[in-house]
């Protein structure tokens, strides 16, 4: 077990990739606090089945974009499992507009939830981990940081910006042992990606190499990876985690 | 209050838990940031562990002031500080010795004015006034 007695916290926990995650790092050891904003059920269900299996996870309410609403969780949850080693910063929300339509609360929401979010949680983390010399964060970032799709301006400016946050950050924690890489999924199977793979349908598979749209834990292998003593000389990186899909080869 | 050897002890004990520095290498005389090795993000490690061990509040910027003179002409001149940028420092670090700085007042040299004395003093004036009200 690669995470035994180690406190990871998910956001965005429930659900999709935050909800592989939880479970990767529950098989490998790790006591796992799953955030969830509004999908109590969904988290509820995810933790009994965690700790049916004999792992231990706890579910805990919280709204990424609040500040004070983060800092509270992140006290909660030490108090409940104590400190926290390994975060993974995996809310995040859609909001697609074409740009000259965009409203601007919808590039808001996605901006406080997505980048904002990322914010808070390591704000809340970052000094203790920095003073125990250890500590993992992993951001869940985007192959549309880079390459970007119609409708996505707000949401493609948030994944950007987290890259950006990960390298700088990272290079503030480095001396104290806290790494800070990012993941940048390519099309993953999930409630979020459901609309453009149904409209996009079989076209999709086709500009992936791989011939296959990702799954939630092909994430959370590597989200386990950047979490282990493995990657203790990684920082400051985003991995590409999309079957091929940004190396721009042109389908046959 | 605490004695002077008390209050030493202490701060010691502090910066080896925050600089990673084994106890044998802090001298009255060392400096944090030359021969302790602190870099800025430690600098704010220091302050955090002092409030907690000694219960008192740091404002930012009192013990390790951040930018004293601003690139004030007045103040710095040719990499050199003034006899007015002396008075300056001497009005916002009283519990600095500035006795060998004053020799040879260049500004690459202030880093060395922040010796584990220099937070001794400061600790220790800080528990004086604290005590007096």
């Amino acid at each position: 077990m690669r995470l035994k007695d180690q406190n990871a916290l998910v956001t965005g926990g429930s659900r999709g990739i935050g909800r592989a995650i939880a479970q990767a790092f529950a098989v490998e050891g790790a006591r796992v606090a799953v955030v969830y904003r509004g999908s109590q059920e969904a988290a509820e269900k995810l933790v009994a089945e965690i700790n049916n299996k004999g792992g231990r996870a706890v579910a805990f309410q919280a709204d990424v974009a609040d500040a004070a609403a983060v800092e509270a969780c992140v006290q909660r949850v030490e108090q409940e499992l104590g400190p926290i080693h390994i975060l993974v910063n995996n809310a995040g929300v859609i909001e697609d507009d074409l740009f000259v339509r965009m409203k601007p609360e919808a590039w808001n929401r996605i901006i406080q939830t997505n980048l904002g979010g990322v914010f808070n949680f390591c704000h809340a983390v970052a000094f203790g981990m920095m003073q125990r010399r250890a500590g993992r964060i992993i951001n869940i970032s985007s192959v549309s940081a880079e390459h970007v799709n119609m409708g996505q301006t707000n949401y493609s400016a948030s994944k950007g910006a987290i890259n950006s946050f990960t390298r700088a950050l990272a290079v503030e924690l480095a001396k104290r042992g806290v790494t800070v890489n990012a993941i940048a999924p390519g099309f993953i199977e999930t409630d979020m990606s459901a609309a453009v793979r149904n409209k996009a349908g079989d076209r999709i598979v086709k500009f992936i190499p791989m011939r296959r749209i990702g799954t939630p834990e092909d994430i959370a292998r590597v989200a386990v990876f950047l979490a282990s003593a493995d990657s203790a000389y990684i920082t400051g990186q985003v991995l590409t985690v999309d079957g091929g899909l940004t190396l721009g080869a042109v389908a046959e | 209050m605490p004695t002077q050897d008390e209050i030493y002890s202490k701060v010691s004990a502090t910066l080896v838990e925050a600089l990673n520095v084994d106890e044998e290498d802090i001298k009255p005389t060392s400096t944090l940031q030359g021969d302790l090795g602190a870099e800025s993000i430690d600098f704010l490690d220091i302050v955090f562990r002092l409030e907690r061990e000694f219960g008192i509040k740091i404002p930012r910027g009192e013990l390790f002031p951040e930018s004293i003179f601003q690139g004030d002409p007045e103040l710095v001149q040719d990499g050199r500080v003034t006899p007015k940028g002396l008075e300056e420092l001497r009005a916002k670090m009283p519990f600095a010795d500035l006795t060998k700085f004053e020799q040879n007042p260049e500004v690459g040299n202030l880093s060395n004015l922040f010796t584990v004395d220099l937070i001794t003093r400061y600790i220790q004036g800080k528990l004086e006034n604290g005590s007096q009200n």
